[in-house]
């Protein structure tokens, strides 16, 4: 039965038309006529009704064919080897690419992004001075304990908080080793990041530090089921209550942390004076101005009558020196780029009755176009390089943006210039057949360099080898009609001009 | 010579299926007995050639026989040419599909 179905001729009929989507539109209707004709007759011909399903399978290959040699489809034309449309695509996927590749990067993504703290430009991270850059925590909590009041005129907000690894038991009988911050409980009130709702109930009950978890950890080993909120687990022989989920991307502070328990002041007391963490602050208007300066330094006189020296660095200036390297790289290669590659492109005689306005734009709207593809295709790269796997922070990470942002847009806006160079300045493909011309002994009576070809047949390109006061630069001469004849019409009109 | 196209065994063969009056694709396949696969877009390739071209028929004769419209095909002379010549290089084709004038010796 179900064989009958499948080799009938409807089935047949289904099969055809099937097919016929492959063919190009502007040759369907005709094909789609003479295939049916044809299968009329196989119908009437064939003993075998499998047969007459294989010959309309058939179809299939030479649909395929037809849009295979298809000389007017779109994308035939798009890729065609040296096309500017080839270039053009090419360079838009790369860019594209890296973008993608970006948002799939967490440090990446980061890197992209402005600080999600409110406030950003009045945060400040304090360390000990000249080790800012170290990942590691520098403060110890009797200092941050002695600021909370003698740093009063300077910020309104001091948080503490001291990374360490803890095992933490997610259920029954199951344990895991998670980067967990003890921190003030004010942290996340610094930050201006919304105060976890279950944290405020606590009042009524026996004190318990409250613990939030990264979204990460949540889905893991919690199965991103809310209904765990509330539940109380075991850090390392501490009862701490869960009280939220910390939304992805809102930590860009220093410390790869997995989860936060949140300490009272009375029971921050009570741990060691030399526990060392790192202090976060937010700046009074008329304190330090981090707004304006990116790195300040606080001394702090003891009673000694000795001064210890920290430095401030302002989170925002932080979270901004990714673009920053790019702009400044942008500049840089822009300095440089004469130093490797000349910057002229030859010299190209107007033909005003030959090429309309427009036409005579397009090579320098090309040029343009490669230029402001290229500037999203370093930029991305760079920070896909850099912050693949390292953190924002990282000197090392930064100046793996710096040198991969300054040589990529160097080599770049290099390659962009010399692919301009060799195109033609009406159909702008890459000009072919390059050939020697001349001899160099010869070089004062006639000029000796490289001679390329327009395939479609609009000119000659003279590249001298070594350029003299008559000669300088590269020259285009535009082929007049007797030239014609080499030039096949089915070529001039492949390459879709006029 | 040097302009003559390179064909496939293939394509000669339908060239020669072509020359010997089987001018329509099926027809071409019940001489040849390729598939309609290979028949086809070999077709269209010595057309794109321009060793055969095709045309539709009248509608009158299909009217009369009662039958879609067909498309059939026949040789140019360019084909012709390029049939000659590939006779040289596979002796045996016209022997395998005898053209109209061996078929009536």
């Amino acid at each position: 039965m179900i064989r009958h179905l499948v080799h009938s001729l409807p089935i047949s009929h289904v099969i055809l038309r099937v097919a016929a989507l492959f063919v190009p539109h502007r040759e369907r209707e005709e094909w789609l006529a003479e295939w049916r004709a044809e299968l009329w007759h196989v119908w009437r011909s064939c003993n075998h009704q499998a047969e007459v399903t294989a010959f309309c399978f058939g179809a299939f290959q030479d649909a395929l064919w037809l849009r295979g040699n298809n000389k007017h489809s779109v994308p035939r034309r798009l890729f065609r080897p040296g096309s500017p449309w080839r270039c053009g695509l090419s360079l838009a996927i790369w860019a594209v690419a890296g973008m993608l590749i970006c948002f799939c990067l967490p440090g990446a993504r980061r890197a992209m992004h402005p600080l999600p703290y409110r406030d950003a430009g009045d945060l400040v991270m304090i360390s000990r001075a000249g080790y800012s850059s170290e990942h590691a925590p520098t403060i110890r909590l009797e200092e941050y304990q002695a600021w909370k009041t003698s740093t009063r005129d300077l910020f309104t907000g001091l948080a503490f908080y001291q990374p360490m690894r803890k095992r933490i038991h997610v259920g029954r009988y199951q344990t895991a080793d998670m980067s967990v911050a003890r921190a003030t409980s004010n942290l996340f009130e610094v930050l201006h990041l919304p105060i976890p709702v279950t944290a405020r109930d606590q009042m009524n009950r026996p004190y318990m530090a409250s613990l939030v978890l990264s979204q990460k950890v949540w889905k893991k080993y919690f199965h991103g089921d809310a209904g765990n909120a509330g539940h109380i687990v075991d850090i390392a022989g501490q009862k701490v209550r869960i009280a939220g989920v910390m939304a992805e991307d809102s930590w860009q502070l220093p410390g790869q942390i997995d989860a936060w328990v949140f300490e009272d002041e009375q029971h921050m007391d009570a741990l060691p004076s030399s526990t060392r963490g790192y202090v976060l602050a937010h700046v009074k208007a008329s304190g330090l101005s981090p707004h304006a300066v990116a790195r300040r330094s606080m001394t702090v006189f003891r009673d000694t009558g000795e001064a210890d020296r920290y430095d401030c660095v302002s989170l925002e200036q932080q979270a901004q020196l990714p673009f920053f390297f790019f702009v400044f790289t942008l500049f840089l290669a822009c300095l440089a780029l004469p130093a490797t590659t000349p910057l002229p492109l030859g010299e190209y005689p107007v033909h005003g009755d030959r090429l309309p306005s427009i036409m005579r734009f397009r090579r320098w709207f090309f040029l343009a176009a490669k230029v402001s593809l290229i500037v999203p295709i370093v930029y991305f790269s760079s920070l896909d390089l850099a912050y693949a796997s390292l953190p924002i922070d990282s000197p090392a990470a930064q100046g793996i943006q710096f040198v991969s942002s300054f040589f990529g847009f160097l080599f770049a806006f290099r390659w962009a210039l010399q692919d301009q160079r060799r195109r033609c300045p009406e159909c702008l493909r890459l000009l072919t057949n390059p050939a020697r011309v001349g001899q160099a002994s010869r070089n004062f009576l006639a000029w000796n360099g490289t001679e390329l070809i327009c395939a479609v047949g609009h000119g000659l390109l003279h590249i001298p080898e070594i350029p003299t006061s008559w000669f300088g630069t590269q020259r285009w001469f535009y082929l007049d009609s007797s030239w014609s004849s080499l030039f096949s019409d089915t070529y001039l009109a492949s390459a879709g001009t006029s | 010579m040097a302009n003559e196209p390179k064909l496939s065994h293939t394509a000669a063969m339908i060239l020669q299926a072509i020359h010997a009056g089987q001018v329509y694709g099926f027809s071409v396949m019940e001489m040849t007995g390729l598939p309609s696969g290979t028949v086809y877009p070999a077709m269209r390739r010595l057309e794109r050639d321009g060793l055969i071209v095709s045309k539709w028929e009248q509608q009158s004769i299909a009217d009369a026989e009662q039958r879609p419209l067909r498309k059939y095909y026949k040789l140019t002379r360019m084909g012709q040419s390029a049939l000659e010549a590939i006779y040289k290089r596979y002796p045996l084709l016209e022997k395998l599909i005898p053209s109209p004038e061996v078929k009536r010796v």
